[in-house]
């Protein structure tokens, strides 16, 4: 009898999901589904939540998925992101067909994700994704009448099969790499070669470091997974799509999807490929330059709100990915409050604290959008004239999540956003890395780009004049933004739990 | 100790500085649509700060012998974020407890005099408030987090408070503000961080705690704090503002509401010039001193730039924008100087500054309210129709120009004594600051002439001119009493500065 304490969590979330249709067609009701959705969501949460309460040591399902407090974090902020969603969906969905499916595929693409994170090796973590990724086709065509969405939807699906293909051909070529060097007797025989650990181990390995084929692998990974995450130069796709998409889903995307992205980007790189380091940091560094620099001029020109989030999704990416090349300084930091952690670990726990926020107030953001769109509040900015008459608590909410995007304190963003940028500052003092610095200097310059369009729409809500007529939003979206908003002045104020779960998980990732 | 202390140290006076005023905010925010209400709630939270930044002001021990940079009173000190060493800390000083007491008494009458507020009163009263607890806050903290949050969240509501309440361009003003004080901030907040992970190499654990870090300030390499007092050299001076970075200034000016103004120039700008005192000196004293030259220059080039530039205004209000570059170059020359006086002259400067330009914001505000124009060639014998308006213009625009037995002479002639005594090559220098004197003296008299006096306009409508009413009368009284007070004794002032700037120098090694 297999221990199946680690993939419990998972199992709960995907059963319910195969249940939903069936309870849907008997309740015939919305909210009864939405609320076995969010039953199986609570439950797993629960599990998690129990998991990192106790701190007991990593448990491991079958050597491929693991429950530690890395995978643990991204599960908790994967089912929150599922949360919120299911709750704020009860309303967004109302009247359409086939809703069932609806929370059933929502469901799925939250245990996809939860695999990917819980992941041990490189096939396990490409299930997880092709899980999730084939849940959001779906979903982002929910509403199949709409052209847009259908148009989005095909994008996606291209644009996803594609990415999929380059990553999977990278996958291959680490797979024979490996495969070469356990039939070598580097490794002992039958050590499965898709493990990140076997990886690790045959890409410090001299002959295997010289071999061309481990630079094509690399550029095919970073490559497929970089589309996931919508970086520069693969972020075409991102806007359509996020504009397209109903936007509870979109919320799904950004605060979800995206982060899955980095799960497979750190979890390769960081234990998979750290040996060759030397190789990728200045490479991502530059795309992570990119990304920010790129994500956050286009947005500044940007007229349609989802359009504009969009982008500074794609902006905040950038940032994250500044922990990468961080979290590769093996320096110990020799400072009594972080004893025992690595400065690259303190890099790390940066990146994983802006995931935690970003799918707070990104997803906020979001569900804001789409809240006011079922009162008949447009996507374009300018629809957004004198909301803070129409709707005081909706307008109040999103400048909150606006700011807190833009970095501004005491809210979450700027909490994380400290961390994060203070990592590439500790790392520069280090020998050899003082090139990171510049970092730090291109995150903050872009941090005071993104302020003014963050500002200009807190202006078009609470300046300009627009209509006077009161708009009531759906509860359930009302409750989902609540969720949102709490957690980012919660955090804001005390980001202490948040840091350590951060700097655990870090530690759980990297001390492996 | 006297007893008065003791019972403010008991009720944790800083914490409760912070704590009313946001609760007055919140209430304000949340009373009804009752305009009188808002107004009501916001003057009695605003009122009871005041009432206790004086006594503050009255029990701070301005007696004891201060010995180092960083001694503080009033201190309340609670772990906040562990793992990253950041506290909820506030502490005052000398230098601290005149600014506390500016900001409640600046914001308390800010909103006496905004009693005629007719659009979104309740958002406005609260805003005012808020932006009381940001600048107390900034002028309170003793953790290096705790005062970047403070130093960003002012922003915000002066944001809306040009945004909404402002003149005709104010959308383009606010927001160039709020970008160009936010970069600058981003900056100091490099800085803060590279400061930090140094301090804490050095002692061995992790800390923002002004104390702590300030106290291995000297240890840091020679390189290191040159470089960092040049990034928050930048990022406060930005507030300040310092010339070449001054333009966000006349806009945001010309734009906010009075009150706003008279907030933005009598607070926001003393917290720039606090924190190079506070922070950039005391904690990198081997960087001031590389960079003191360039203080010089900047601080003179400030005070130049800025009394020219009044000169050719005709807007009344830009002409006191401008004018506020060139006395806060004042501080900075002050503070540049690296002498006791210097430094202490400075700091009252910035306090002086502080009740002068509430008094030239007021009767700008009240110019363009009464007779619906600040251009001052559309006006002229205004003080036939106005004579209680014309002797508070005169009261504020004397002790601008430095008339003695004002507060701004008792300011500035420390200031150029102390710079024209200091030692070094820059002696003959103070020949380039004396210019403004002059320039100054040139603007305020000659637009006085062609406003107050004269023949009366025929530019504008002058039949339904009337004089000050009272809520704008009440607080000019104020002010105008205290500028003669400390004009006069300004002693009562200067006896909490001087230890503490005979104490930053000293810890600084350049006495």
């Amino acid at each position: 009898m297999a221990d199946y304490t680690a993939v419990l969590p998972i199992i709960i979330v995907a059963g319910i999901a195969i249940l939903i249709p069936g309870i849907r067609a008997l309740s015939k009701s919305d909210r009864v589904t939405g609320a076995a959705a969010l039953i199986g969501l609570g439950i797993s949460m629960f599990l998690v939540l129990q998991f990192l309460w106790d701190g007991t040591a990593p448990i491991t399902f079958a050597g491929v998925i693991q429950l530690n407090a890395f995978s643990a974090l991204f599960m908790l902020v994967f089912l929150s992101v599922g949360a919120y969603v299911v709750i704020s969906s009860v309303g967004f969905v109302k009247g359409e067909k086939h809703t069932g499916e609806f929370f059933a595929l929502v469901l799925l693409a939250i245990s996809g994700m939860m695999v990917a994170a819980g992941s041990l090796d490189l096939i396990t973590l490409f299930i997880g994704i092709e899980l999730t990724s084939l849940s959001s086709y779906a979903l982002v065509a929910f509403r199949k009448k709409d052209k847009r969405g259908a148009e989005a939807a095909t994008k996606y699906f291209i644009y996803g099969g594609l990415s999929s293909a380059i990553a999977l051909f990278g996958i291959s070529l680490l797979y024979g790499i490996t495969s070469a060097y356990v039939d070598s007797g580097g490794l002992p025989a039958g050590t499965n070669p898709l493990l990140f650990t076997s990886i690790g181990a045959a890409v410090s390995a001299a002959q295997v470091t010289a071999d061309p084929i481990l630079f094509l692998a690399t550029v095919m990974i970073i490559a497929g997974f970089g589309f996931k995450i919508a970086l520069v130069p693969f972020h075409m796709w991102a806007p359509d799509v996020y504009e397209g998409s109903p936007t509870t889903i979109t919320a799904m995307l950004a605060a979800g999807s995206k982060k899955m992205g980095f799960v497979a980007y750190f979890k390769i790189f960081l234990i998979g490929l750290l040996a060759i380091k030397a190789d990728w940091t200045v490479l991502i560094a530059v795309i992570a330059v990119l990304t920010m620099t790129m994500g956050n001029l286009i947005a500044v020109s940007q007229t349609n709100i989802k359009r504009m989030l969009a982008y500074s999704s794609i902006a905040q990416a950038g940032y994250i990915l500044i922990a990468l090349p961080i979290a590769t300084v093996g320096d110990p930091a020799t400072i009594a409050g972080f004893a025992g952690i690595t400065i690259g670990e303190y890099g790390l726990a940066g990146g994983l604290f802006q995931i935690v926020t970003h799918a707070f107030m990104k997803g906020g953001a979001f569900l804001i959008v789409a809240a006011l769109s079922t009162v008949a509040i447009g996507e374009s900015i300018s629809d957004y004239k004198g909301l803070s008459k129409r709707a005081p608590l909706m307008a109040f909410a999103m400048a909150v999540m606006l700011f807190s995007l833009a970095g501004i304190p005491p809210l979450a963003g700027f909490a994380s956003k400290f961390v994060l940028f203070s990592g590439p500052v500790y790392a520069s003092q280090t020998a050899g890395n003082g090139w990171m610095i510049w970092l730090a200097v291109a995150g903050i310059l872009n941090s005071a780009l993104s302020l003014y369009y963050y500002a200009r729409v807190v202006k078009y809500m609470y300046v300009e004049k627009g209509p006077t007529d009161r708009v009531k939003v759906p509860l359930s979206m009302a409750v989902g933004v609540a969720i949102c908003f709490l957690a980012v002045v919660i955090i804001g104020l005390y980001p202490q739990p948040v840091i350590d779960a951060c700097l655990n998980a870090a530690r759980a990732l990297l001390g492996a | 100790m006297s007893e008065l202390f003791n019972l403010l140290s008991d009720m944790h006076v800083l914490t409760l500085l912070l704590v009313l005023p946001l609760a007055g905010a919140i209430i304000t925010f949340l009373s009804g649509s009752k305009v009188k209400a808002a107004k009501v709630i916001a003057l009695t939270f605003s009122a009871i700060t005041l009432a206790l930044a004086t006594l503050l002001l009255l029990a701070y021990p301005y007696g004891q012998t201060i010995t180092s940079a960083f001694q503080f009173s009033f201190v309340d000190n609670i772990p906040w974020i562990q793992s990253l060493g950041i506290s909820y800390a506030v502490g005052v000083d000398g230098i601290s407890v005149p600014m506390v007491f500016l900001t409640a008494l600046l914001c308390f009458l800010a909103i006496v005099f905004s009693w005629d507020v007719k659009s979104r009163t309740k958002e406005y009263m609260g805003l005012m408030l808020v932006l009381e607890v940001g600048v107390m806050g900034v002028f309170m903290s003793i953790d290096y987090f705790l005062f970047y949050i403070f130093w960003e969240v002012v922003l915000i509501p002066m944001f809306f408070l040009i945004a909404i309440w402002g003149g005709p361009r104010r959308e383009y003003a606010a927001i160039k503000f709020f970008i160009y004080t936010h970069v600058a901030s981003l900056v100091m907040l490099l800085a803060i961080l590279s400061i930090y992970f140094n301090a804490a190499s050095i002692l061995g654990y992790n800390t923002f705690s002004m104390v702590t870090i300030g106290s291995v300030g000297p240890a840091f390499a020679v390189g290191f704090q040159s470089v960092m007092f040049l990034a928050l050299f930048f990022g406060f001076g930005v507030k300040m503002p310092i010339v070449p970075f001054h333009t966000w200034l006349p806009d945001a000016h010309v734009e906010a509401p009075t009150a706003g103004s008279v907030l933005l120039a009598g607070l926001l700008l003393k917290m720039g010039a606090y924190g190079i005192i506070r922070i950039a000196m005391p904690t990198l004293p081997s960087g001031a001193q590389d960079w003191q030259w360039l203080l010089i220059v900047i601080a003179i080039l400030s005070i130049l730039y800025g009394a020219f530039a009044a000169l050719g205004q005709k807007d009344l209000k830009k002409m006191v924008a401008y004018s506020s570059i060139s006395h806060m170059g004042m501080v900075l020359l002050g503070f540049a100087t690296f002498t006791t006086i210097g430094v202490a002259a400075g700091v009252f400067q910035m306090f002086a500054h502080g009740l002068i330009t509430a008094v030239l914001f007021m009767v700008c505000g009240i110019v363009q309210h009464i007779a619906g124009t600040r251009d001052i060639p559309k006006l002229g014998g205004l003080a036939a129709k106005m004579p209680y308006y014309a002797t508070f213009v005169m009261i504020g625009f004397m002790a601008s120009l430095g008339l003695p037995g004002l507060i701004g002479f008792a300011a500035e002639f420390p200031i150029f004594y102390a710079f024209a005594w200091m030692n070094g090559v820059w002696n003959w220098w103070i020949l380039l600051p004396i210019i403004s004197v002059a320039i100054t003296a040139a603007y305020y008299i000659w637009s006085m002439q062609r406003s107050l006096f004269g023949p009366l306009t025929d530019k504008i409508d002058t039949s339904h001119l009337h004089d000050v009413s009272w809520y704008e009368a009440a607080p000019l009284v104020a002010l105008s009493a205290l500028i003669i007070l400390f004009g006069i004794f300004p002693n009562l002032i200067y006896q909490y500065i001087t230890p503490v700037a005979n104490g930053i120098l000293s810890f600084m090694g350049v006495l």
